[in-house]
């Protein structure tokens, strides 16, 4: 007992130390929650609810109790402080202490749902509330209130707690990012370019592949999954529009691949016809050529080749963005529509931006909600050390993209990789090897943007080169996100011709919605 | 005795013969040797580097070029195969900037100094060797100044973008607001924690484009790296090549023309010397940097009290904690923002951006 406190004091003092804050350690947290565990019988536990309450509030005495002891023989600085409530004014060991708190509770409730009896599911929920008690009110909402700490298992609370309230408010994870306004959004996004390399080193990679391999093409045609506001693209026309060799900006045209009109309320920045007028509007003004145009994914996200029209001698170049912090999940099923339809175009290139995922101890809820906790502490950290005295700027990028992207991060690991209908989990990297993709590799010069970018933030941030094909970007130990660059499967001629890859022509059904028209819904 | 020398003084010392105009050393064996001399070396070595190097020059090509009469396809076949085993380390250079103006100068520049430090190809290794590294830094330096100029234009063109998106949020905003009939602003947010939206536009600008000296000092940082590690690797005691290249370093980078304040510091950090020594002396050079820099930092539109404001001016909420607000009062007066950090010269030049390039490298 006295060991594992001292562990997590020893971990936690170096973690909420602002700045210079390092990354959770695995093994001790596994080890902890090993030792934490044990203290709880979870057999006994199979009592009424009303029960769970005083049993939890006696679990955090002991727990404040022998912390406090141990603070004081450590410290000699705190003493029954620590059991106080959490509004009086705090030192950073009662941040450690707190915060370490709030972790154990946050393995409890998890741990508690995964249990196959039910009453797992309705100790959780007493564990949760409880939780939220003891966390600001405003943590994650009102943004800087409270330690990294607190705001994060702010989120993790809710999203626990959303999963707890079972499907129908599950499937409406994503209902965050409606209830904030228009505005929020975009000066959330404006802020998370500006504190986190995150944005840019996932569009100037692609950007950077995408460049090099149409240097010298007349027709550059771009097929982009989610183009979201566009803002990849202004850099890729910037370069497109002052490249030296080759004929002098090529033609342009971006064919954006979005979801149907149905959930046109997901897409709170623009809808795409507004991107495509900007997107067109910055072309014009520094002399890009370039077209815009628009194909729909199925009802069910399913991708349809023969709603891209492709052109006879342009070259073609599929863009896949996908879990960058700002974007909106997507249905696995839809990706993976999207990337084998896209292989049946026969691309000259393929980018995809995806997370990295890290390989989580034990598998299971526990391991893959340990996984995501990691994850985004690491995510909260990097922010918090981009911008450390805008609370409530990073505040409002929390609440606004981190918020949603933990929800589903949680309900992905509770519901387990199996039903991602994707299959063999991993990341799209290894399906997409999996599927007859072949590596492209990574330029010096894109190598060496990367490092200049990241040079640009702060010094945690570090770019690896774990393929020939992919770079990754991590925050301190932890990988974060990824950028990979990838060739169409050469077998796929025969099925592309059936897919009705047309060439030029324009008869059949017609999904290309042509720039400035205006259309309906989204 | 007398017999027994013959042979050998016939076999030291052919008979020479010198070929009227052309001035080809030959002897005068039915199947003539070529003596070349350094003269003739260095109109060869013109002749391959006008045919694009070593490899892709050819005996004919050569000979066409030379145009010296009497010289034969055969000798030129001879010395090229020599040439090219001498120059094997240059392959792999070639191959990467051919097309680099200057570095085509620089191989003559090399070819012509071989060509006078002497004849043995052990030698010419050697020295290509060194050069060779010289070149691969050079090269490297250059790709990465490439590099910065267009992460630079890219930044700038997504943050004129991003001016975009702001801009047209902050005409519905107003529109909005003019309907509302001068209902708080606050109440389109969501919990009191809106970014003034219309200060954000002013300062995006500034806020997204890293500036320039960031850049600067990074490239320059990565750089030390190179050059250091080259040092080491023993360039540097080759010292007569080592100061005829350091000569032309300012062509190269002043031809470029935008920036030559990074480059400037580094031909003193060059001359400054050994590897080692050029860690310390970093300090300096960045520190008159960064004033150079910053009073154009500040004319292109960075207020940074206004920066601050939008962040740190609103309203706390009632609810937060004294200590809260204590924090954020005392960080203010720090500003310990890495953005803002490059204006501190101090911060820069000094350890931190040491251990920085140790990250990188």
């Amino acid at each position: 007992m006295e060991v594992m406190i001292e562990e997590g004091g020893a971990y936690f003092s170096g973690c909420s130390s602002t700045t210079t804050t390092t990354t959770l350690n695995d093994d001790d947290l596994a080890g902890e929650w090993a030792d934490w565990a044990s203290i709880v019988d979870w057999g006994t536990l199979a009592n009424p609810a009303d029960d769970f309450h005083s049993l939890i509030d006696s679990m955090l005495c002991d727990y404040n109790d022998i912390t406090a002891g141990n603070s004081t023989a450590a410290t000699g600085s705190i003493s029954s402080t620590t059991t106080s409530c959490p509004s009086s004014p705090r030192s950073d060991e009662e941040d450690d202490v707190k915060g370490l708190r709030l972790v154990h509770l946050l393995m409890a409730a998890a741990e508690a749902m995964a249990a196959p009896a039910k009453d797992g599911r309705e100790l959780a929920r007493v564990i949760l509330v409880r939780l939220k008690e003891l966390l600001p009110v405003n943590g994650g909402g009102g943004g800087g209130g409270g330690s990294t700490m607190e705001r994060l298992a702010v989120h993790f609370t809710d999203a626990l707690l959303g999963l707890l309230d079972g499907g129908a408010r599950h499937r409406d994870n994503h209902h965050h990012h409606h209830h904030h306004s228009n505005h929020d959004v975009i000066a959330a996004f404006q802020l998370l370019q500006d504190m986190s390399p995150y944005v840019k080193f996932g569009h100037f990679t692609a950007n950077q592949a995408i460049l090099e391999a149409v240097a010298g093409d007349r027709r550059v045609h771009i097929v982009d999954y989610d183009i979201m506001e566009g803002i990849q693209w202004a850099s890729l026309m910037q370069a497109l529009a002052s490249r030296k060799d080759g004929p002098p900006a090529p033609h342009l045209r971006i064919t954006a691949v979005t979801r149907s009109g149905a959930g046109g309320a997901k897409r709170p920045m623009s809808s795409v016809q507004e991107t495509g007028r900007r997107l067109a509007a910055f072309a014009a003004s520094i002399g890009q050529p370039f077209s815009f145009s628009h194909c729909r994914l199925d009802s069910d996200e399913k991708f349809r080749p023969a709603g891209v029209k492709v052109v006879k001698g342009e070259a073609l170049v599929v863009n896949c963005m996908l879990h960058v912090p700002h974007t909106p999940e997507r249905s696995p099923a839809s990706v993976a529509s999207f990337l084998a339809g896209a292989a049946s175009l026969r691309p000259r290139l393929v980018t995809l931006v995806e997370e990295e995922e890290e390989e989580e101890e034990g598998g299971g809820f526990m391991g893959r909600f340990m996984a995501a906790l990691h994850r985004y502490s690491a995510v909260c950290d990097s922010l918090e050390a981009g911008f450390p005295m805008h609370g409530r700027a990073r505040g409002l990028v929390e609440r606004v993209f981190l918020g949603p992207r933990i929800a589903g991060a949680v309900g992905r690991a509770f519901k387990g990789k199996d039903e991602d209908g994707g299959g063999g989990g991993g990341g799209w990297a290894e399906r997409m090897a999996a599927m007859g993709f072949s590596g492209v590799g990574i330029s010096f010069f894109n190598q060496c943007q990367a490092r200049l970018l990241l040079g640009l933030f702060h010094d945690g941030y570090r770019v690896e080169e774990t393929a020939a094909n992919k770079l990754v970007l991590g925050w301190k130990s932890r990988r974060l996100l990824s950028a990979s660059v990838w060739l169409a499967p050469a077998t796929a001629g025969s099925p592309a011709a059936s897919c009705g890859v047309k060439e030029g022509g324009d008869d059949g059904e017609e999904f290309d919605v042509l720039m400035m028209q205006s259309s309906p819904s989204i | 005795m007398f017999h027994s020398k013959k042979p050998t003084m016939n076999s030291h010392e052919r008979p020479m013969c010198v070929q009227g105009d052309s001035g080809l050393v030959l002897t005068t064996d039915p199947k003539p040797r070529l003596r070349w001399t350094v003269e003739l070396h260095d109109r060869f070595v013109d002749a391959v580097t006008q045919l694009g190097g070593p490899d892709k020059a050819t005996p004919k090509t050569i000979m066409r070029v030379m145009g010296v009469k009497g010289l034969t396809l055969y000798h030129l076949k001879s010395h090229l195969q020599k040439f090219r085993l001498g120059k094997q380390p240059h392959k792999e250079f070639n191959d990467h900037s051919v097309k680099d103006a200057t570095s085509l100068d620089l191989q003559r520049n090399m070819a012509s100094s071989s060509g006078m430090m002497g004849r043995t190809m052990n030698e010419n290794v050697h020295i290509t060797e060194a050069i060779r590294m010289q070149m691969e830094v050079q090269r490297r330096l250059h790709e990465q100044l490439e590099v910065q100029k267009h992460l630079q234009m890219r930044i700038e063109a997504q943050g004129k973008y991003m001016q975009s998106i702001l801009e047209k949020a902050c005409q519905t905003l107003t529109g909005e607001n003019n309907m509302a009939g001068g209902s708080s602003y606050k109440s389109l947010g969501h919990q009191g924690g809106v970014v003034d939206l219309c200060n954000l536009k002013d300062l995006g600008s500034p806020m997204s484009f890293p500036s320039l000296q960031d850049l600067h000092l990074f490239g320059s940082g990565d750089h030390l790296d190179i050059h250091q590690q080259a040092s080491l690797d023993g360039y540097m005691q080759i010292s007569d090549t080592n100061i005829c290249l350091g000569k032309k370093r300012p062509n190269l980078y002043m031809s470029n023309g935008k920036s030559p304040m990074l480059w400037s510091d580094e031909l003193r950090l060059q001359e400054l010397g050994s590897g080692s020594a050029c860690m310390g002396p970093q300090e300096e050079p960045s520190k008159s940097d960064q004033l150079q820099i910053a009073p154009s930092v500040m004319d292109s539109g960075i207020d940074m009290d206004s920066i601050s404001d939008v962040y740190e001016t609103k309203p706390m909420i009632s609810g937060d904690s004294s200590g809260e607000k204590k924090y954020e009062g005392s960080s203010k007066l720090e500003r310990p923002s890495p953005r803002r950090a490059p204006l501190n010269p101090m911060l820069r030049g000094g350890p931190l951006s040491q251990t920085r390039n140790i990250s990188h490298g």
